[in-house]
């Protein structure tokens, strides 16, 4: 007897955990298909649902927030879809929230994405209608991709060019491939340091020069900065003014000399200009020269006098002893 | 030969047709059923886990590679729960039934057949078939559902473990991936098919051994037929079961 009822507890057992699992999963299964705890409905209309089923998920912000209950076709460009909501999103669901049919990855079931808007707006209540969006089909993505593709095409094939050109030959690419090109690049670079060092110097050192001149040390410096010198030089030049002025009047005077001689007026006119006068100077020249030679011959004779000889010889010996 | 078929479906029938009359009859053997669900239920259940946590295991490592194929791995909680829920652990807890449960029943009820303690039975006043048929049939009935939703259960822990040979799939993720998938749509007719199978497993079985004779010989090709008959028959009744499923639009 007691075997019995050992018998017949374990049959009790077997059959209440399996009941129990049978209960607990239906629990479970329909907990996430909101048939428990407190909901609301919410309605949207739609031109199309592709393919929505009553018990699709609803999303509100990415969360599973209710389920999908009907989906009735109203007339021949509406379909009404009602979805339970989980009470406890109510508040956050505003009346201006758009709903739209998405897909849960990329072939995955559908289901309705509510988005919030951003202008605010009081909350849902029960048996609300929202705003519904056409959903994007698969057919417009793939027209786009098209499209897109095409000019993905273009823009590689022009791609494709570009790096040819680049790649041949005495081009751009040769350029960079060129290392005496490097080399003088580089060598230029080094130059323009050099010289920029160089420019540093030379305005350090014309810094201290405008110094030393602002400071009135040296010669430009004591010229631009030594005021009695500037008088001086000032004198200077108002003194050559003068000097100027006065050569400008000798000058003046010369001119006059000089025109007075070329007509022939005074006495050095007459001498130069008068063609009689030349004639003359010329003949009294011929007979100073005939005068002279018969002069010479004269005093050539008397120096083989005999009251002259003795001087000349004389004279003769004290140049030899020399 | 196909007049004999006739025959024997219309038997079975008819045999079937008694069990609805001497099920609601008093005096109820509540004993005799309690000892039978014992022997159907509990002792049946290492077998039926054992083979749930194996097909759970195996149908998990097999559909991996076509879907990491398709770059789904991450379905595969959903994949296979709706198909160890609806169709595998059920079929499978129903075929093992039919093979240690429906042998025994028509191995014992021919044995006591052949051995005429049916009769003596009968001559006794006790309603053999109230007692031997009703409780064994009612047993099964209400036993292989119970398997098979622990069946289902064990088979989705052994679909975890698989799961996690070759990635890593978190507890909580894998039983919420398969609750999201799993509807009543799912669950419901394959707990409710497998009434229907518990109860072939057991009338056929019931059947071959209380129609067995030819003495030893007989009770083996009862355990044979009971066994075999009641095997075809669960396939059978799996047929229509998702042909109503289809029509009523729940697949």
């Amino acid at each position: 007897m007691a075997q019995e009822t050992s018998k017949n507890i374990r049959v009790g057992a077997f059959v209440l955990i399996g009941t129990a699992l049978l209960i607990f999963s239906l629990y479970l299964i329909g907990a996430k298909q909101n048939l428990f705890g407190s909901t609301f409905e919410l309605k949207s209309q739609f031109k199309n649902v592709n393919g929505l089923m009553p018990g699709n998920n609803v999303r509100f912000t990415g969360i599973d927030v209710g389920t999908v209950k009907s989906v009735e076709i109203v007339n021949d460009s509406t379909v009404n879809v009602t979805m339970v909501i989980e009470d406890k999103v109510q508040a956050f669901i505003k009346k201006n929230a758009t709903a739209m049919v998405g897909t849960d990855g990329l072939m995955g079931n559908k289901l309705i994405n509510i988005s919030s808007s951003i202008e605010s707006s009081p909350s849902v209540e029960d048996g609300d209608f929202l705003i519904s969006k056409s959903p994007l089909g698969t057919d417009d993505m793939m027209r786009t991709l098209n499209i897109t593709n095409e000019n993905v095409k273009d823009i590689t094939i022009d791609l494709k060019n570009i790096v040819h050109r680049l790649n041949s030959p005495n081009t751009l690419w040769s350029i960079l491939m060129d290392t005496i090109v490097a080399e003088n690049v580089k060598q230029a670079i080094v130059n323009i340091k050099v010289t920029g060092e160089r420019t540093a110097l030379i305005t350090g050192d014309l810094s201290r020069i405008v110094k030393h001149i602002k400071d009135g040390k040296g010669t430009i410096g004591a010229l631009i900065a030594d005021t009695t010198m500037a008088v001086k030089l000032n004198q200077s030049i108002v003194n050559i003014k003068l000097i100027t002025d006065s050569l400008a009047l000798v000058t003046g005077d010369m001119h006059y000399i000089t025109s007075k001689v070329k007509k022939g007026e005074g006495g050095i006119g007459t001498i130069l200009m008068d063609t009689t006068f030349v004639n003359n100077l010329n003949e009294t020249m011929k007979n100073v020269r005939s005068g002279t030679k018969n002069f010479d011959e004269d005093m050539e004779a008397l120096k083989h006098n005999i009251l002259l000889r003795n001087y000349f010889k004389k004279k003769e010996k004290a140049a030899k002893k020399k | 030969m196909i007049k004999n078929i006739f025959i024997e479906i219309g038997l079975i029938a008819r045999f079937t047709g008694r069990f609805f009359i001497e099920v609601f009859k008093p005096r109820f053997e509540f004993n005799e059923f309690l000892r039978q669900c014992f022997y159907i239920g509990n002792k049946s259940f290492p077998l039926v886990a054992i083979t749930a946590f194996i097909m759970g295991l195996v149908i998990t490592m097999q559909s991996r590679p076509t879907l990491v194929e398709f770059g789904a791995q991450a379905w595969l909680p959903k994949m296979i729960s709706v198909s160890l829920v609806r169709e595998i652990a059920p079929v499978i807890t129903a075929l093992i039934c039919a093979g240690k449960i429906g042998s025994g029943i028509g191995a014992e009820l021919g044995s006591m057949k052949v051995t005429e303690q049916i009769d003596a039975m009968d001559v006794s006043g006790t309603n053999p078939y109230k007692f031997l048929v009703v409780t064994r049939v009612m047993a099964t009935t209400l036993m292989i559902p119970i398997l098979a939703i622990l069946a289902d259960t064990i088979s989705l822990y052994g679909g975890y473990l698989g799961c996690n040979i070759h990635g890593v799939v978190s507890w909580d993720l894998f039983w919420n991936q398969v609750f999201d998938t799993l509807v009543y749509a799912d669950v419901l007719p394959s707990i409710l098919k497998t009434f229907f199978f518990g109860f072939i497993i057991g009338i056929i079985g019931c059947y071959q051994g209380f129609n067995s004779s030819k003495g030893t010989e007989g009770v083996g090709q009862s355990a044979n037929s009971a066994v075999v008959i009641s095997s075809l028959l669960v396939f059978i009744i799996d047929l229509l079961a998702v042909q109503i499923t289809d029509a009523l639009n729940l697949n």
